[in-house]
């Protein structure tokens, strides 16, 4: 194969690429401001350490991605206000955010329940207790 | 200090090379990525511990620790490829690097913003996205550092005119890859999908496409170079593979896209062209076995940097490649996903093919113009088995854990944190192997370090 062949090559499926990963992900519906705000403070807690969204992230915590479909945003807000416990610890607290933070994190997760994920996360066969 | 001599002592000078100023600082490069590989193996242990001791007290919280060690786990295999690239396209090419001055400029330059991300992300400073934490000016300043490795090397291969080889071509074309592909990665997305998508333009298509050019360049200018294959074999096929490795690449990004949000066709994308990836693996496996069905292993020298290429090989085929197919299947992939076996593909993949070929490299570099002692010899190959037993057993403790996790939680749908409780005792074998592992990583420093003290002491064939 020859040099300019290559080169090309490499350049076509670059811009090709590019190109069609700027169609795929358009959102269905436009992230409101709020759940942009609290896309921030996710970050700005790097939450993504422990917690995987999407499949893709740490560990150590529950994947968040349809964290909303188990539990109320009120019950959200309160345990990132007032943490428990984060087992398997015997005295530290799961990371703590102010209310208002936790306020607008929370739309962020809602947000992120109505993108879709195909079929993820996987339905399980038989309903487990979720605590 | 005493162990370190004496791993480099008695060490035989051999025959000169062809020496350029830019080879000379590649070095630098070298040495520092295996001081960032060892400064990564203390981090995750002290990470790894975090997670099987409750309460672990630690100055720097488990999430930024985490942050730090993804960071680590790029930055030092780009560092390294910074100089090999230098190395290598000044030997292929037999002329000096375009400014020898910018090749200096742009080692202090990375160093700096790659030793700021890790100290901003210690004081617990970054900005929340996995593999890429940090203040995205500091990710900015990294590619400012790519755009003057490229433009170097572009003015290097231009007035090369017609001399252009192959191997000097794939890897100058594999940097421009590397800093296309960082550049979306400096500003902040609210759009989550993009955000997603733009993350494993880094962490999918450096890993799997930027630095396997520069990794068969290497390999193709090391075949050559040291006489174990001949240049119009090799050159047949670099082209075809780095082709290949380019377009199966970077459509094969479609394995990172299932669930984040992009449309159900990237379920097909991504598993099809996975399976073209397999390719250009391949054709490297090729390579390398023709090398070295005809290689003659005469100086230790060569013998430690073929051991080093073939452990790379090793997982390049399982860890990587035949474990890759298999999470790659949408149904499998459901399951699997977002469960430790992820982490296992990652640590066999990213260390197992990524990080032994650039160690093979900067091993290579360093020991320029030197032989190890039968002592040194020994330590090295001490670190290379420990590397490998670490590496396995880490390897397949996470793939248990992350199977049990697929099963127990995802399949039957217990809970997430009971079963947490059911795979800590894989997480401690994890531990377990990581120090074995750890071992093996500050010994091989320690013999990297002896090579360069040694070789600094009498710089071969200086003009
Ligand atoms: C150090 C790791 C860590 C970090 C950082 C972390 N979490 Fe957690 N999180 C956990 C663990 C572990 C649990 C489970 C605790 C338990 O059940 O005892 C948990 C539980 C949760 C739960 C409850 C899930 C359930 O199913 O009961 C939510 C919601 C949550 N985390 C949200 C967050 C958010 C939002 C952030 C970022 C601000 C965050 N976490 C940061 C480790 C972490
Ligand atoms: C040089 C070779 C490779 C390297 C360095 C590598 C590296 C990685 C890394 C670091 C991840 C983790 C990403 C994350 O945690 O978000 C990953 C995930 C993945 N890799 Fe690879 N990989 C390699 C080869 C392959 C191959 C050849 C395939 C398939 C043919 C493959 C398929 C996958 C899949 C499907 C995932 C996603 C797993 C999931 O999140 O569900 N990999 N890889
Ligand atoms: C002493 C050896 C090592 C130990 C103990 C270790 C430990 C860890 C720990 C505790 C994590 C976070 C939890 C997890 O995702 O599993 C992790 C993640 C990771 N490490 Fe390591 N690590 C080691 C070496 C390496 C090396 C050498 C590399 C690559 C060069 C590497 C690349 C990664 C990657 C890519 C991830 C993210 C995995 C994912 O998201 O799925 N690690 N490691």
């Amino acid at each position: 194969m020859k040099l300019r062949t290559f080169l090309v090559l490499s350049g076509l499926s670059f811009v090709l690429f590019v190109a069609v990963n700027l169609i795929s992900w358009q959102l269905p519906l436009a992230i409101p401001q709020s759940a942009a705000a609290g896309k921030l403070v996710w970050q700005h807690h790097n939450c993504i350490s422990c917690h995987t969204l999407f499949g893709n992230g740490g560990y150590v915590g529950e994947d968040l991605t349809h964290i909303v479909a188990k539990y109320s945003s009120s019950e959200l807000v309160t345990y990132l206000v007032n943490p428990p416990v984060m087992r398997p610890n015997k005295h530290t607290l799961h990371p703590a955010l102010s209310e208002p933070d936790a306020e607008q994190l929370v739309t962020y997760l809602e947000y992120v329940r109505t993108l879709p994920t195909l079929g993820w996360p996987p339905q399980p066969e038989k309903a487990g207790d979720y605590r | 200090m005493k162990l370190l001599r004496s791993l480099a002592l008695a060490a035989r000078p051999v025959q000169p090379e062809p020496h350029f100023r830019a080879q000379q600082f590649s070095r630098i490069y070298c040495l520092t990525a295996a001081g960032l590989f060892a400064l990564q193996a203390i981090v995750a242990m002290l990470g790894a511990l975090d997670l099987v001791i409750p309460d672990l007290p630690s100055p720097i919280p488990f999430e930024y620790g985490r942050a730090i060690h993804l960071g680590l786990a790029e930055m030092w295999p780009l560092i390294a490829t910074m100089g090999m690239v230098y190395f290598f396209v000044t030997a292929e090419l037999k002329r000096e690097i375009y400014s020898p001055r910018l090749a200096r400029w742009q080692f202090w330059l990375a160093l700096a913003f790659t030793l700021s991300i890790y100290g901003t992300l210690a004081l617990r400073i970054g900005n929340g996205r996995e593999f890429l934490d940090g203040l995205p000016v500091l990710y900015l300043g990294l590619c400012s550092t790519l755009a003057v490795a490229v433009y170097n090397l572009l003015r290097t291969l231009l007035a090369s005119g017609k001399q252009v080889t192959p191997a000097a071509v794939t890897m100058t074309v594999g940097m421009v890859f590397l800093l296309l592909l960082l550049l979306p990665n400096t500003i902040h997305y609210s759009n989550p999908i993009a955000d997603e998508a733009t993350k494993f333009w880094v962490v999918h298509l450096w890993e799997e496409m930027a630095f396997e050019l520069t990794s068969a360049g290497f390999i193709a200018a090391f075949f050559i170079t040291s006489g174990i294959a001949v240049r119009s074999q090799v050159e047949k096929w670099l082209y075809l593979e780095a082709s290949f490795a380019v377009a199966a690449g970077l459509y094969s990004t479609g394995h990172h896209y299932y669930w984040i949000g992009f449309p159900a066709i990237w379920l097909a994308i991504g598993s099809l062209v996975s399976l073209l990836q397999v390719i250009p693996v391949g054709m490297l496996v090729h390579m390398t076995y023709k090398g070295l069905k005809a290689a003659k292993l005469t100086s230790k020298r060569e013998k430690l940097t073929l051991w080093l290429v073939l452990s790379s090989l090793f997982y390049h085929v399982t860890g990587a490649s035949l474990l890759g197919l298999l999470i790659t299947v949408p149904w499998v992939n459901l399951y699997m996903h977002g469960t430790y076996v992820t982490s296992g593909h990652a640590h066999l993949a990213l260390f197992g093919s990524l990080g032994f070929v650039v160690l093979a490299g900067c091993y290579y570099i360093l020991s320029r113009g030197s032989e190890p002692s039968s002592r040194g010899y020994k330590a090295a190959v001490v670190a290379v088995v420990l590397l490998n037993v670490g590496l396995v057993i880490m390897g397949s403790a996470l793939i248990v854990a992350g199977t049990l996790q697929s099963y127990l939680w995802r399949f039957l749908g217990n809970s997430f944190m009971q079963v947490s409780a059911v795979i800590n005792p894989y997480l401690i074998l994890r531990v377990l192997g990581g120090s074995l592992f750890a071992l093996g990583d500050l010994l091989l420093f320690g013999v990297l370090f002896g090579a360069w003290r040694q070789t600094k002491a009498h710089p071969v064939g200086k003009p």
